[in-house]
């Protein structure tokens, strides 16, 4: 690659579960322990050590190029945040070699080290040193983070005396004026109101068409896809794939299905309680029938829920969720509520439903189907369906849950009296 | 020819690799890290005495009220000789390395812990925290320096050469304490233990230490051993360099001045072996 932005070779990182479950224990627990282990000492056996240590990352090899917007995708405990946070060099890795070219930001630092009782003057020179900037590099910028922070009024007041906006204002004003090459961004360990997380997006945005190269975590598979021109999937520690989203993301988003598969698969064999349908497979497509993983917002969803009814089932009610990667569920449709009564099944059996036009947001989704009682007191199966996107261009979770058109009018017993807008065109 | 000067790879401004060895210490990034070390001592000053109605007179009220009581108590019940110095100055000039030193050791102990946002967030050496911790309470001491100077010329004590030598001894302070903040706050972070252990620990040594009394009182025979604790070279030198007190232990001294190399240099490598560890134990 010509400009390189980031290489790593093997970087691996071995954490001691060990360490992690003692963390917070005292000497005198250490102590007891050395002391109990010298008893058991005859039962050890030399491969023991596999069992308390494991790698949360393993031969990690990618070569960035300067302005790549890099995603990084993959469950969690996947290795995504270690990454992150070797590169950012907060952590140390335990084998392997990373290289970075440019000065590395990360949107974790936001606000880093800013003391309550300091006022904001002092907590920029504060903040700025311990993110890495020189203390003549504040000075210059000073007054254009004051400016765009919006609080020049309270600059000599206390930060603790600051409103959480002017808070998160003047943090993301020091370190927006960090001016990073390279910017590490966790989406999942981001935290902050709304306000502020379109803050990130925004400066993340404005730093890609600066040309800086940015790596980002994200769980969201849409912001994921609008975003980069490239993923990386972790999967226990290890690069599974690496190309271009359209690639890369489907094959991650099949692997999660058959994974939630299995578990409610898992689910419903233990137990007492096993569940007498089997819902075998959910598909959606399109108004026409045809397969689809995106839909415009306003378009009609046709899912259908392959089922095996191991005994026979008397008033099953099956229901097609649509829940939000935020696991907000949206809405349900339900062949009892929405009328279309199954008096009983047994065997194999197919059931579809069209949905009405799909008003929910601009975001990604997953189907679940269950099989409910009429009253949705027993569960008689479930199974975790395919995810698809809804698009569009306005209405997206800062809009709301769903959008639906209101109807705007002025009353007509006022309309009479009012100069009204309407009259006037 | 010049094509391949032009199609040299460019160096990485970071290289980022497991740490080998013992000695590895790269001093070099705290050293081009000092304006961050500045920013931190200067926030624990200006931190310290914020919403305090007397302020920064705290710095000086706690040595003269500790000193009032030990000359009541040491000097007056219980006798004690001050080596020919008038009993007050004689515990103040110890009290000042004293009281530097105990608050270095209880903020330094508690500083990686106290501050594992920033362990956790942002890079830096992290030996500047403990650092920072242990330089800031010297600001306190510059503060109750004006009292001692003052309480010298009210007993006629007139400054001797030895002065010259008075930055030897903060240095050392400075060092003892650094030195033992490093082990203390590298622990704590595996252990919180230490942080309950310091205020105890801090009692026992000044007790170990010839605050309230002089050397000249502990045993000829077990002079050497008493020399190992290293606050005792670093008071003696305060009395020695500010009061001119004739025939200062210069045994004790380098004794205790020897013991602080050894502490610092082990300090250094335990923290630094610990720190690739701080952000996934903190």
């Amino acid at each position: 690659m010509e400009n390189l932005a980031i290489r790593t070779e093997q970087l691996s990182k071995k954490y001691d579960l060990a360490m992690a479950k003692h963390r917070h224990d005292t000497l005198r627990d250490q102590l007891m322990e050395s002391l109990m282990s010298v008893f058991r000492g005859k039962n050890k056996r030399p491969g023991n050590q596999n069992e308390t240590s494991f790698w949360a990352l393993r031969d990690i090899s990618f070569e960035i190029g300067q302005g790549e917007i890099v995603g990084i995708i993959g469950h969690n405990g996947a290795g995504k945040s270690t990454l992150l946070k070797i590169l950012s060099r907060i952590t140390e890795p335990t084998l392997g070699r990373g290289e970075i070219f440019g000065r590395v930001g990360s949107l974790l630092e936001v606000g880093t080290g800013f003391h309550p009782e300091l006022t904001g003057r002092e907590n920029i020179f504060l903040n700025g040193a311990i993110i890495g900037m020189k203390r003549e590099e504040i000075r210059r910028c000073f007054d254009t983070i004051v400016d765009f922070a919006e609080i020049d009024k309270f600059i000599d007041l206390p930060v603790k005396r600051y409103s959480s906006g002017m808070y998160v204002r003047l943090a993301f004003a020091v370190s927006a004026h960090l001016k990073p090459e390279i910017l590490l961004v966790d989406e999942v360990l981001s935290v902050g109101d709304l306000q502020f997380q379109r803050k990130c997006m925004a400066y993340a945005e404005e730093l890609r068409n600066s040309g800086a190269t940015i790596l980002f975590v994200s769980h969201n598979m849409f912001s994921i896809k609008a975003i980069c021109k490239r993923v990386i999937w972790l999967a226990h520690g290890e690069i599974r794939a690496d190309g271009p989203p359209d690639e890369v993301i489907p094959l991650y988003e099949k692997v999660s299905r058959y994974s939630s598969d299995r578990r409610a698969g898992a689910a419903a064999m233990g137990g007492t309680s096993e569940m007498p349908i089997h819902i075998t497979d959910v598909q959606i497509f399109d108004e026409s029938g045809t397969p689809r993983a995106i839909f415009e917002y306003g378009e009609r969803m046709r899912v259908r829920v392959c089922y095996t009814a191991i005994k026979e089932i008397r008033n099953p009610n099956f229901v097609v969720a649509l829940i939000r990667s935020d696991n907000v569920a949206c809405c349900n449709y339900s062949t009892a509520t929405d009328g279309f009564p199954v008096p009983s099944l047994h065997g194999d059996g197919v059931v579809e439903v069209l949905t009405p036009p799909l008003k929910i947001v601009s975001e990604s989704y997953t189907i679940s189907a269950f099989v409910w009682d009429k009253d949705f007191q027993q569960k008689y199966g479930s199974l975790d369906g395919p995810n698809f996107h809804i698009r569009h261009h306005l209405y997206n979770t800062h809009f709301g849950v769903f959008h639906e058109k209101g109807e705007w009018f002025v009353p007509r017993e006022i309309a009479d009296n009012q100069v009204s807008i309407a009259k006037e065109v | 020819m010049e094509l391949a000067a032009g199609n040299a790879v460019k160096k990485p401004s970071i290289i980022i690799q497991p740490r080998k060895g013992l000695f590895q210490l790269d001093l070099r990034s705290v050293w081009n890290h000092r304006e961050l070390l500045f920013f931190l001592v200067w926030r624990d000053v200006k931190v310290r005495y914020k919403q305090t109605a007397i302020g920064a007179l705290w710095a000086i009220l706690q040595p003269m009220v500790t000193m009032v009581l030990f000359t009541v108590i040491f000097s007056k019940f219980a006798k004690i000789p001050s080596d020919g110095i008038p009993y007050p100055v004689f515990a103040y000039a110890a009290l000042l390395p004293w009281i530097y030193f105990s608050q270095a050791l209880t903020q330094s102990a508690n500083s990686l812990v106290g501050s594992s946002s920033l362990v956790t967030k942002v890079y830096f050496p992290r030996l500047l925290i403990p650092l920072a911790a242990s330089v800031s309470p010297m600001v306190d001491l510059l503060f109750s320096f004006m009292v001692l100077l003052i309480l010298m010329a009210w007993y006629d004590i007139a400054p001797t050469w030895g002065l010259l030598a008075l930055p030897l001894f903060l240095g050392l302070a400075i060092t003892t304490a650094l030195a033992v903040g490093l082990w203390s706050s590298a622990l704590n972070v595996r252990y919180r233990d230490v942080g309950h252990t310091i205020p105890f620990l801090s009692q026992v040594w000044m007790y170990a230490s010839p605050v309230a009394y002089p050397v000249s009182m502990v045993p000829e025979q077990w002079r050497l051993l008493y020399s190992l604790n290293p606050m005792a070279g670093v008071i003696e030198g305060f009395r020695w360099a500010l009061l001119g007190k004739k025939s200062p232990d210069f045994i004790v001294m380098a004794v205790s001045a020897a013991v602080v190399l050894l502490l610092l240099f082990g300090g250094i490598v335990y923290f630094k072996r610990m720190e690739q560890t701080f952000a996934d134990v903190i």
